[in-house]
């Protein structure tokens, strides 16, 4: 669907609350209009361009154009299959591992392809890191869990290692609650915890982006909304894309939204607008339960 | 369950916790605008200043910008958060009392453009002391509603809630007034007329003043008290 970037750039420009301008009174007190994202190039992390994905016979994707900006939440909703998971393994090449996959289009990463063979995928999923639904922590003490990444890149000295560790298990809101415990088995923590520990595993090496993959689903409703509110202190390092089944979440987390249904993406704006007037059917029959 | 004064401020989601302080401080912001903005056109109906009643009526532009800004972000806050309980009542009492200021926008622009009228016609004196005497009362309840609603005080806004009747009381006598005045002078009619519709528009304030204080009650207790006899609402702030 190549008209969603244009209905993106339209809905973001209608945001701006341009108030009336009173004569005679303190313009001080005018209502501050909401944000409004200019998508210039500086201002997105990602761009999709004509992206097709087939597995075997079956073409999972359809032509999406995108652009995901940059140091924003951006959800992907919509119903099972509808392919929100599949796009977001094509940002760190996820799909590469699945046989019988193919992928044609370009993703541009800071205006490079993704998919441009001078690319090493290693170094890309260091660029672009990913938390699935499951915590998945290695078997290993928290330390040693959030150290991983650095240690593989051949970070040595350990007091720069240290203070990663302690800044990216702050900035995952975990710090306080496993200080003192750091050379304990990750294995013992809660759900709510695994799960944020593997956020700050992530964010240790310091990616660009963070894809999120139903990050929230196997918690409880108090470590969901913690992990909600990590999210949106995430966003001021990290460009975030999140998939998730609870359109809800979505609300409450992203900045834009995009809807998609049977590999096609069908709206994608700021998520305001979306959730108050969606501009397709289809998107407004989703979110108000009627159908998916 | 009992209303906690500090319920916006303690949820998981700070945003979230900012989004309804947001509406909340907007909310008192119109309000600071309608209560200059009646301030302005009282002022200038009875000083015959017809500049200031201009620039009172010229207010009401930016009141109702305000109006739909904070009716939209109740919408957005509605749609994104699925708010519950007290987080729920927070917003339909905001968006309630959001309708109710631009009303009294609406009725102050009025006065304003009465008090253009009876400037340009020159002096008249009569029912100018009934004005300036319901216009304080009127001033004092709109004040209390905001106050009370930025306190969450139920206390204050039974006491304003009651003194709409006191204006009530005071709106007949002075409609008796300027009766009499009429039927002395009938050359008087037509800027008593004016006046008469001063009353009116600042007896509506009052009203709206009131609703704001239900909606407050609303807020706190949880209970509707919109068709609620004075006696029902103490009832209900006891409990």
């Amino acid at each position: 669907m190549t008209t969603a970037t244009a209905d993106m750039t339209n809905a973001t420009k209608t945001t701006a609350t341009t108030a009336p301008r009173a004569h005679g009174v303190s313009l001080d007190a005018l209502p501050q209009g909401r944000e409004t994202l200019s998508l210039e190039r500086e201002h997105i992390a990602l761009e999709v361009r004509d992206l097709n994905l087939h597995y075997g016979e079956k073409q999972a994707l359809h032509g999406i154009n995108m652009d995901i900006p940059k140091n924003r939440v951006t959800a992907f909703i919509g119903p099972s299959g509808c392919g929100k998971s599949t796009l977001l393994r094509c940002f760190n090449r996820m799909n590469d591992l699945v046989d019988g996959c193919r992928v044609d289009g370009q993703i541009l990463l800071e205006g490079s392809n993704i998919y441009d063979r001078s690319v090493e995928v290693a170094d890309l999923r260091r660029r672009v890191g990913m938390v699935f639904q499951k915590p998945n922590p290695f078997p290993k003490s928290i330390y040693e869990n959030v150290a991983y990444g650095l240690r593989i890149q051949g970070v040595k000295k350990k007091r720069l290692i240290d203070e990663t560790v302690e800044w990216a298990l702050r900035s995952a809101a975990l710090w306080d609650e496993v200080k003192d415990r750091l050379h304990e088995s990750a294995l013992g923590m809660s759900g709510g915890q695994q799960q944020r520990l593997v956020i700050a595993r992530t964010i240790a090496v310091k990616p660009e982006v963070l894809l999120l993959d139903e990050p929230a689903s196997a918690l409880d409703p108090i470590s969901t909304l913690k992990i909600e509110e990590l999210i949106h202190e995430l966003k001021q390092n990290f460009t975030i894309v999140i998939v998730t089944h609870n359109m809800q979440q979505a609300a409450r987390v992203s900045d834009y939204t995009a809807f998609m249904y049977m590999g096609d993406l069908i709206e994608f704006g700021d998520t305001d607008s979306l959730f108050t007037t969606p501009g397709k059917k289809q998107t407004e029959d989703y979110i108000t339960g009627r159908y998916g | 369950m009992e209303f906690q004064k500090d319920a916006h401020t303690d949820h998981i989601s700070r945003q979230f916790n900012e989004e309804l302080e947001g509406i909340k401080s907007h909310l008192m912001t119109m309000g600071g605008i309608v209560e200059k903005q009646l301030q302005d056109a009282v002022t200038a109906l009875l000083d015959g200043d017809s500049e200031l009643a201009e620039r009172a009526r010229q207010s009401d532009k930016l009141i109702n910008a305000w109006e739909v800004e904070i009716e939209e972000q109740c919408t957005q806050i509605i749609a994104r958060r699925q708010p519950a309980a007290s987080d729920l009542r927070l917003i339909m009492a905001v968006s309630r009392a959001v309708n109710d200021l631009e009303r009294v926008g609406d009725e102050a622009a009025r006065i304003a453009q009465q008090a253009a009228k009876l400037a340009a016609e020159g002096e008249s004196p009569r029912g100018y002391s009934e004005t300036r005497h319901i216009s304080g009362l009127i001033r004092e309840m709109l004040n209390g509603s905001l106050t009370a609603f930025a306190r969450y005080d139920t206390d204050l806004a039974y006491k304003v809630a009651k003194m709409d009747r006191d204006v009530d009381d005071e709106y007949k006598s002075a409609m008796r007034a300027l009766a009499t005045y009429m039927m002395e002078d009938p050359r008087s009619i037509s800027r008593i007329l004016n006046i008469i519709w001063v009353l009116r528009s600042l007896e509506r304030i009052g009203d709206h003043a009131r609703n704001i204080c239900q909606h407050l009650i609303y807020l706190v207790k949880g209970i509707n008290v919109s068709h609620a006899s004075l006696k029902e609402i103490k009832a209900t702030l006891r409990d």
